[in-house]
């Protein structure tokens, strides 16, 4: 009896999280201009399937927008991998100066509030010749802009035996050595989370696109469903048919990893 | 470290603003105006094919803006990147914060020289709408729409009350309410109402018009607090909280998610414009079922007048093909673009012949009284462009919304509260006329302060004297450490630094860095006079202390509920994660229509956004997990054997070893809570009054609306400061709860 009433809340608990997801498909497969003010349980009158092909091709050159995000989010990714990873080696595995230090200020730097450095950061990449190409999109994300994840590669190397690291050593691993064949092969869970976590934030990611992007060649997915929300119209039919189209890899990604994604998370470094 | 410095090297170099590497051999005109889903998207490609038909050499670039969300921001960005830009449009609303950057190109010379130009083939009370205070024409009209009111033609017949004639009053639009507000289920409470009221500025004003009000005097100094003003104001607290015969449900933020007029019950809905006839073309007309409707002009008092929407074509000053710039704005104002807007029904058509084509006065297409857009155009009338009335709008929604939505101020006292809210702007815009130039070169020596700060520490850090062995490894970690110390340098403290300055200056994006003001610490000073920013600092707050808690609350529940190795956990996981994976922005949509009366409420906006937030607390739930995952099952079993129930294990067993967890969630769930913007930006913007303007939102308008950068800043590092102390009491007050189980070395 009891056990039935446990799985009838887990049920009902999925169906509030579902919940945001089938108000989107059903809104993406109503007739135009119903969508809006309608109550938000209304089922479709009919299916539109012909809403995905519409808002398809009012996004503009699709290949060109998928290729785009593609080619962004997999340098994202590639970059944190490397960069977080080398950082969170250096905190946990080797000794030098000033290192809790500078862990703290990595930690620290997770406070600087987004609209403090957008500006600056603008101006920068301005003089740098460098708005209306992907640099500004990759470059702070990928040098010092995820304190987050340098903790998680950090929290996870501490956790590797200490043995391994010598057995390495006698082998005639220096530091590169031990991170590029012991550490970096034994933290596969860290590397799925923080490439699932990179890919969900670039590929939804719509405020740097906006700012630095403005060419036709250079959109994105993101930025160009933004432009279905317009002032007065907003054809919201086809807004959620296309975001149905860009939220599917992002389902299938997660879905697909979701077990790597745990492991990665370690948070206490307790060293056996 | 030597290999640092090339990054750091461009920003010594003198600005190279916007000179391309290399002249293309065709002359390219860029074009910033419409969307690309927009379904006059085609008439803005014929219209440039034949542009370029006409004048060959010539390629006219389209590109996208980018929708609501970012879509008057995106004119300001391309600007502010130094980008070339030739042909773009603005809102008649920010035309005073254009005007005042000085950034438009003066198109009068142009029309003077150009024999072709007929100024009487535009409607020239629109034209008015884009002339300078010079007199100039800066522009030329994409479409408008004055405002007017819809009526709901089946209730008035239903209720026996005659339609509204062209002329009538005030007092008929009472006379009409009363006979037409109806409790139609019982509950003591009206469920039909005889007006929906709406209440932005530009709908405000047709009221204060016609009682012969104004909003600047002759000295310039705003006239909100003359008696004319305050008796528009009473009248409509007198329609909405006296009478109650009108429904507050459409303030600007909430009139997409509303539908009291398109459910059938609401007589009037208005003072609103064109764009809604889109919304309601879906209506089933009395014979199917539904109702009819039609548009009137505005009642009137001592005169008749009315406020246009208006978007028009301009060149900014930074283009570089000035005159084929101008003969762009004429082709895009011309007769493809005109008639085929007129044909989708965008609005009513600068381009007289357009708007008197059947393209716009469709007899087939509802409204039958389309004609009602041109006929009150004699009465139009724009607020004066010599002050920029969005900031004013903002600053003063508030007092305004307090009185008018919420009844709970008398319109006096919100009318003088307004003007002299509305005089400290104004005297605000002057003194930084007044005020000495920064110089773009500190900036400059302030983001290069940032890079050598960086070199300076790793030097430091790596110069102490050590044994050779400890020397080398210290070598090592500087090389593995050396992507995210660039990354410091350039992108993180060099900005901080950057920012900070701009926080003790005024400085408009869209202007060149070397025409920042030096403000010093007035612009500090200035936040204690802020009542928005009083009001923004309470919302934040209050939000915080709410949500954090449930937020830890909820995703620790999650997780348990998740964290069993039963059939369906992994699915379980994936659903309660599933709201993190979709954007803010689209979430926010959903929201709006689901939390609608809960977000019209000062007293409830804030709670809706928190059971909002319980959404999505998938990454904390996660950061749980791995967390339960890691606690010793021999500790569960002992406990067991003990005795202990499922509920004390929770407490003694489990939460005890998540205490590190629960730490960092508690930090990242702050900072979240902080910034938080997408969802405000997206479903309320701030409103009701102030009830939901979280600082994050604040800075972002006074920065990319208000074009107020050197404020915005100094917001930034409030809300920093903010973040910053929050955090450490929090790590401190911890030190007592949290133990690390093994913790490293």
């Amino acid at each position: 009896m009891r056990r039935w009433a446990n799985r009838l809340l887990l049920v009902a608990l999925a169906a509030a999280f579902l919940y945001p997801l089938a108000w989107m498909l059903s809104a993406s497969l109503q007739p135009e201009g119903a969508a809006l003010g309608r109550p938000p349980f209304y089922l479709p009158d009919g299916l539109h399937f012909e809403n995905y092909p519409v808002a398809a091709a009012r996004m503009g050159r699709i290949h060109r927008l998928v290729w785009n995000t593609t080619l962004l989010t997999a340098a994202c990714i590639l970059g944190q991998l490397l960069c977080c990873s080398l950082a969170g080696y250096a905190f946990a595995r080797l000794r030098f100066a000033g290192r809790d230090a500078l862990f703290l200020l990595v930690l620290a730097t997770m406070m600087l509030p987004p609209q403090v450095l957008a500006i600056p950061q603008f101006l920068l990449f301005r003089r740098l010749g460098l708005v209306d190409t992907f640099w500004p999109l990759i470059l702070p994300t990928v040098l010092g802009g995820a304190p987050f994840f340098i903790f998680l590669f950090r929290q996870y190397f501490l956790s590797i035996p200490q043995e391994l690291v010598e057995a390495a050593r006698v082998d005639g691993c220096r530091a590169w050595g031990v991170y590029w064949r012991i550490m970096l092969p034994l933290a596969r869970p860290v590397i799925g989370t923080v490439a699932i976590f990179t890919f969900l934030a670039t590929w939804n990611d719509f405020w740097a696109p906006l700012i630095y992007l403005n060419s036709e060649e250079n959109q994105t997915l993101a930025l160009a469903l933004a432009s279905f929300n317009q002032s007065y119209r907003v054809a919201v039919e086809w807004l959620m048919a296309g975001t149905s189209m860009v939220l599917a890899p992002c389902l299938l990604v997660y879905f697909l990893f979701q077990k790597v994604f745990l492991r990665g998370v370690r948070l206490s470094g307790a060293k056996g | 470290m030597a290999a640092l410095l090339p990054l750091f090297l461009p920003l010594l170099a003198p600005p190279t603003a916007g000179d391309p590497p290399r002249e293309p051999a065709e002359t390219v005109l860029r074009v910033l105006v419409h969307e690309r889903w927009f379904a006059g998207w085609k008439y803005l490609q014929a219209t440039a094919r034949e542009f370029e038909a006409a004048h060959p050499g010539v390629r006219v670039e389209v590109l996208s803006s980018a929708g609501a969300t970012g879509g008057a921001e995106k004119v300001k960005l391309v600007l502010a990147g130094g980008l070339p830009l030739d042909v773009t449009w603005i809102d008649v609303t920010e035309f005073a914060a254009w005007l005042r950057e000085d950034v438009l190109l003066d198109l009068q010379p142009f029309f003077d020289a150009d024999p072709t130009w007929r100024r009487e083939d535009y409607f020239e009370p629109i034209l008015q709408g884009m002339t300078g205070p010079d007199g100039n024409l800066y522009g030329l009209p994409s479409t408008f729409t004055p405002y007017v009111i819809y009526v709901n033609q089946t209730i008035l017949r239903r209720a026996g009350v005659a339609p509204p004639r062209p002329d009538w009053t005030w007092d008929d639009l009472l006379a009409k309410c009363r006979a037409t507000t109806r409790d139609l289920d019982g509950d003591g409470a009206p469920d039909q109402f005889g007006i929906s009221l709406t209440q932005w500025m530009q709908a405000l004003a047709p009221w204060i018009w016609q009682n012969g009000g104004r909003f600047l005097d002759e000295n310039g100094r705003c006239a909100l607090d003359e008696p004319e003003a305050v008796e528009a104001v009473e009248f409509l607290i007198r329609l909405l909280h006296e009478e109650k015969v009108a429904s507050d449900d459409a303030t600007f933020q909430n009139q997409l998610a509303t539908g009291l007029f398109q459910a059938g019950r609401t007589a009037f809905y208005g003072p609103v414009g064109f764009w809604e006839t889109y919304r309601f073309q879906h209506i089933p007309t009395e014979a199917e079922g539904g109702f009819d409707w039609d548009v009137v002009p505005l009642p009137r008092r001592r005169q008749a007048a009315t406020s246009v929407a208006l978007r028009f074509y301009v060149v900014p000053k930074v283009s570089r093909h000035p005159q084929l710039a101008y003969e762009f704005v004429r082709a895009l104002a011309g007769d493809t673009m005109q008639r085929g807007l007129a044909a989708i029904g965008n609005g009513v058509p600068g381009l007289k012949r357009a708007a008197f084509s059947s393209a716009f006065l469709d007899p087939e297409r509802p409204p039958a009284s389309e004609q009602v857009f041109l006929d009150v155009l004699p009465t139009a009338r724009f607020l004066p462009v010599t002050v920029d009335w969005t900031e004013i709008e903002k600053a003063t929604q508030a007092v305004l919304e307090e009185a008018i939505l919420l009844g709970r101020i008398p319109a006096r006292e919100a009318c003088e509260r307004a003007a002299a809210i509305a005089d400290r702007a104004l005297a605000r815009t002057e003194d930084l006329q007044r005020r000495p130039f920064v110089g773009a070169g500190w900036f400059s020596a302030a983001q290069l302060a940032g890079g050598l700060a960086v070199l300076a520490l790793a030097a430091a850090l790596l110069g102490r004297r050590r044994p050779r062995l400890a020397r080398r490894e210290a070598r090592a970690a500087w090389l593995f450490l050396a992507p995210w110390a660039i990354g410091l340098g350039a992108f993180l403290l060099g900005p901080a630094l950057v920012s900070a300055l701009l926080s003790l200056s005024e400085w408009s994006p869209i202007q060149d860095l070397g025409r920042a003001r030096w403000m010093g610490l007035d612009q500090y000073r200035r936040l204690l006079a802020d009542g928005t920013f009083h009001d923004s600092l309470r919302v934040t707050f209050g939000y915080a202390a709410l949500a954090v808690p449930l937020q830890l609350l909820t995703a620790l529940g999650l997780a348990l509920a998740a964290n069993g190795a039963f059939r369906g956990a992994g699915a379980l996981r994936t659903i309660f994660y599933l709201p993190t994976v979709i954007s803010p922005v689209i979430l926010g949509a959903l929201w709006r229509q689901l939390l609608e009366p809960w977000l019209k409420d000062p007293a409830t906006v804030l709670p809706a956004f928190v059971v909002m937030g319980l959404w999505t607390t998938g990454a904390q739930m996660l950061v749980f997990l791995a967390g339960l995952q890691a606690v010793d099952p021999r500790l569960h079993e002992a406990a067991r054997v003990d005795g202990a129930g499922p509920l004390r294990r929770l407490w003694h067993v489990t939460l005890p070893a998540l205490g590190p967890v629960v730490l960092l969630n508690l930090v990242v769930g702050l900072l979240n809570a902080f910034q938080l913007f997408a969802q405000p930006f997206v479903m309320t913007q701030g409103g009701p009054g102030n009830a939901s303007r979280f600082l994050a939102l604040y800075l972002y308008e006074q920065g990319f609306r208000f074009l107020r950068m050197g404020y915005a800043s100094t917001l930034a590092w409030v809300l920093f400061g903010a973040v910053f102390v929050l955090t450490l009491a929090v790590l401190r007050g911890s030190r007592r709860f949290v133990h690390y189980a093994g913790a490293g070395r």
